[in-house]
């Protein structure tokens, strides 16, 4: 597996007003809408509802504050879907996002049961994203037709210190709580999410493994919070810590499903994330169509503009052959399986929010006992990290991808009645090329 | 957009300063407030919200019943109790989570309601909550019932 850049941006400390690539924090701002529009604002529209239907209410956390009417909490709910879609589109997205975190905190504040965690840190990186003057709306940000957007490189600056704020809290929280310390109480009564059969059987290792192993992963949980709030300030750290910091959450998730917390801090990662460097090279011919297909579909989901589309001539058998391939920033060559495989590496951002979805909606369905589909950004994942066992490649990678890559190509050529439709997976004008590559 | 590499400048520059100043002071005060008190003198934890201490303490709870009673009667349902509070029901006991909440604050809640029916009431009934802790309960009483009479 290619070893991710995560080193950028290359200045934490200095040049906070520097213009930065804006391509990050709209990135940023789209996944946050998304978590937003699935996550925080049902939920938060439920509890005005709720709030506004019951006459009895304990006294808001502020004796000044006003408690909301029920015209005000329709009101409140209709701001909030509509910032949530201003936010994703990036109309007045500045606006939107601050009027979805003053309102979240409007809310928290009213009765102490609408208070959470999770909650909080979100409404925090909205608050954030409404610094941002990115200025990149989501239909520039799909379009792929330049890397020249820069911003103001502060609220980057500011969620990366965050993070760091959130987790040296949390670590101190845990040294200094009686329940958690080094004892390993709180670890060992905490109730774990259930999973489905494909997990059923590491769920219940962890189980059986938390009693015994709960005083050790007390203080390993307090070390690791501790270095994930160094590491993210420090650039020599920085890569492994981003590394710990999301297999952290993902285990979270995994064991806990504690809301949105995981999704909102492996969202705020991508601020460390390179941008605007067209660093990842895929081959590319106008007259080719595969090439042209894949241009299509992957052009949108390059957020972060790293991937630059070269000219045919620097190309090699396998992009005669119609196989996508990628040059990554390190200079190695990958084609076919190989390349494919890399590219959420390459395009983090949608990946992220593929499995944002996959969870929302997983959950969704889940809920409705339609089984345990809130599995599937592991399943999603545990596939991804599949590819990367050493000698699958080669019996599953390389079939599955020639199929895709077939039917890939024949979705962008119709078969045509009485033309050479052939329904094979070669560029059109390569037939009659002659590839002299062993592996060809 | 400005494509150039200039930096911020004027007095946008000024407010974005005061603007990180404000931020990051906020963060980084209002955690060790919450989680140790304002007093520099008698500093003591708690776990408290806004302060970031995610799972650093197992959740507590508890089954609330509200309900109303005469004299050496049985427990009646309160009439309209989800005009109240929306979700609740009476008088069957109803599961619930203090994960943000003190003991304190979970009494008061229902403290402050069982008085509000009373108060509106004036049927002659006790209006009773009755709390019985049923996990991770930090300490006291394992189970506390909340009266208040609705003087006709």
């Amino acid at each position: 597996m290619p070893r991710p850049r995560l080193g950028e941006p290359e200045r934490f400390w200095s040049g906070w007003f520097d213009l930065v690539p804006a391509y990050r924090l709209a990135a940023l701002r789209v996944i946050l809408a998304v978590i937003t529009l699935v996550f925080h604002v049902p939920k938060f529209n439920r509890i005005i509802a709720d709030y506004a239907a019951s006459s009895f209410h304990v006294p808001p956390a502020f004796p000044w504050l006003p408690i909301v009417s029920p015209a005000g909490s329709t009101a409140l709910m209709i701001a909030q879907d509509a910032a949530a879609w201003g936010l994703l589109l990036g109309w007045a997205p500045q606006l939107c996002a601050w009027l979805l975190a003053m309102v979240g905190f409007y809310v928290m504040s009213l009765d102490p049961e609408f208070f959470a965690h999770n909650a909080h840190f979100h409404l925090t990186l909205l608050a954030l994203i409404g610094c941002s003057a990115d200025r990149v709306s989501l239909r520039r940000l799909l379009a792929d037709d330049d890397a020249g957007a820069r911003c103001p490189a502060w609220p980057e600056r500011l969620i990366g210190i965050q993070l760091a704020i959130v987790f040296f809290y949390a670590a101190i929280d845990k040294i200094l709580s009686p329940y958690w310390g080094v004892s390993g109480s709180s670890l060992a009564a905490q109730r774990l999410s259930t999973r489905g059969p494909a997990f059923d059987r590491l769920q219940r290792m962890s189980e059986a493994a938390l009693p015994a192993l709960a005083r050790p992963l007390s203080v390993a949980t307090i070390l690791l919070e501790a270095f994930v709030a160094v590491a993210v300030l420090i650039r020599a750290l920085r890569p492994i810590g981003l590394a710990v910091t999301a297999l952290f959450v993902l285990y979270l998730e995994f064991m806990l499903k504690p809301g949105v917390f995981a999704w909102d801090v492996l969202a705020a990662l991508l601020v460390f994330a390179p941008a605007g460097d067209r660093a990842w090279r895929v081959a590319y011919d106008p007259a080719c169509r595969s090439c042209r297909g894949n241009r299509a579909l992957l052009s949108p989901l390059d957020w972060l503009r790293r991937l630059r589309w070269t000219p045919m001539e620097d190309a090699t058998s396998s992009t005669v052959r119609g196989e996508l391939e990628l040059v990554s920033p390190r200079g190695r060559m990958r084609s076919g399986f190989d390349a494919l495989r890399a590219l959420p590496i390459a395009l983090p951002g949608p990946f992220l929010l593929a499995l944002i979805v996959a969870r929302s909606g997983g959950g969704f369905l889940a809920a409705r006992g339609y089984g345990p589909w809130d599995d599937l950004p592991f399943l999603m994942l545990l596939v991804w990290l599949a590819l990367w066992i050493p000698g699958l490649a080669p019996v599953l990678g390389q079939p599955v991808y020639t199929a895709i890559s077939r039917a890939w190509d024949n979705w962008l050529t119709p078969a045509r009645p009485g033309g050479d439709g052939d329904g094979s997976a070669r560029c059109s004008h390569t037939r009659g090329i002659r590839v002299g590559d062993a592996s060809a | 957009m400005d494509t150039a590499n200039s930096s911020v400048q004027g007095w946008r520059r000024y407010a974005a300063v005061a603007f990180i100043g404000v931020w990051l002071g906020v963060q980084l005060v209002v955690p060790l407030v919450q989680k140790l008190g304002v007093d520099p003198f008698a500093l003591r934890y708690r776990y408290a919200r806004y302060s970031w201490a995610m799972f650093s303490r197992p959740v507590p709870r508890f089954e609330v019943s509200i309900f109303r009673m005469r004299a050496g009667g049985d427990r009646e349902p309160v009439p309209g109790i989800e005009r109240y509070v929306r979700g609740y029901r009476s008088p069957a006991p109803m599961p619930m989570i203090a994960i943000y909440s003190s003991d304190a604050e979970v009494l008061d809640r229902f403290t402050r309601l069982v008085t509000t029916l009373a108060r509106e009431r004036h049927d002659g009934y006790a209006y009773v909550a009755s709390i019985r802790w049923t996990a991770n309960h930090p300490g006291g009483s394992e189970s506390v019932e909340i009266r208040a009479d609705a003087t006709p």
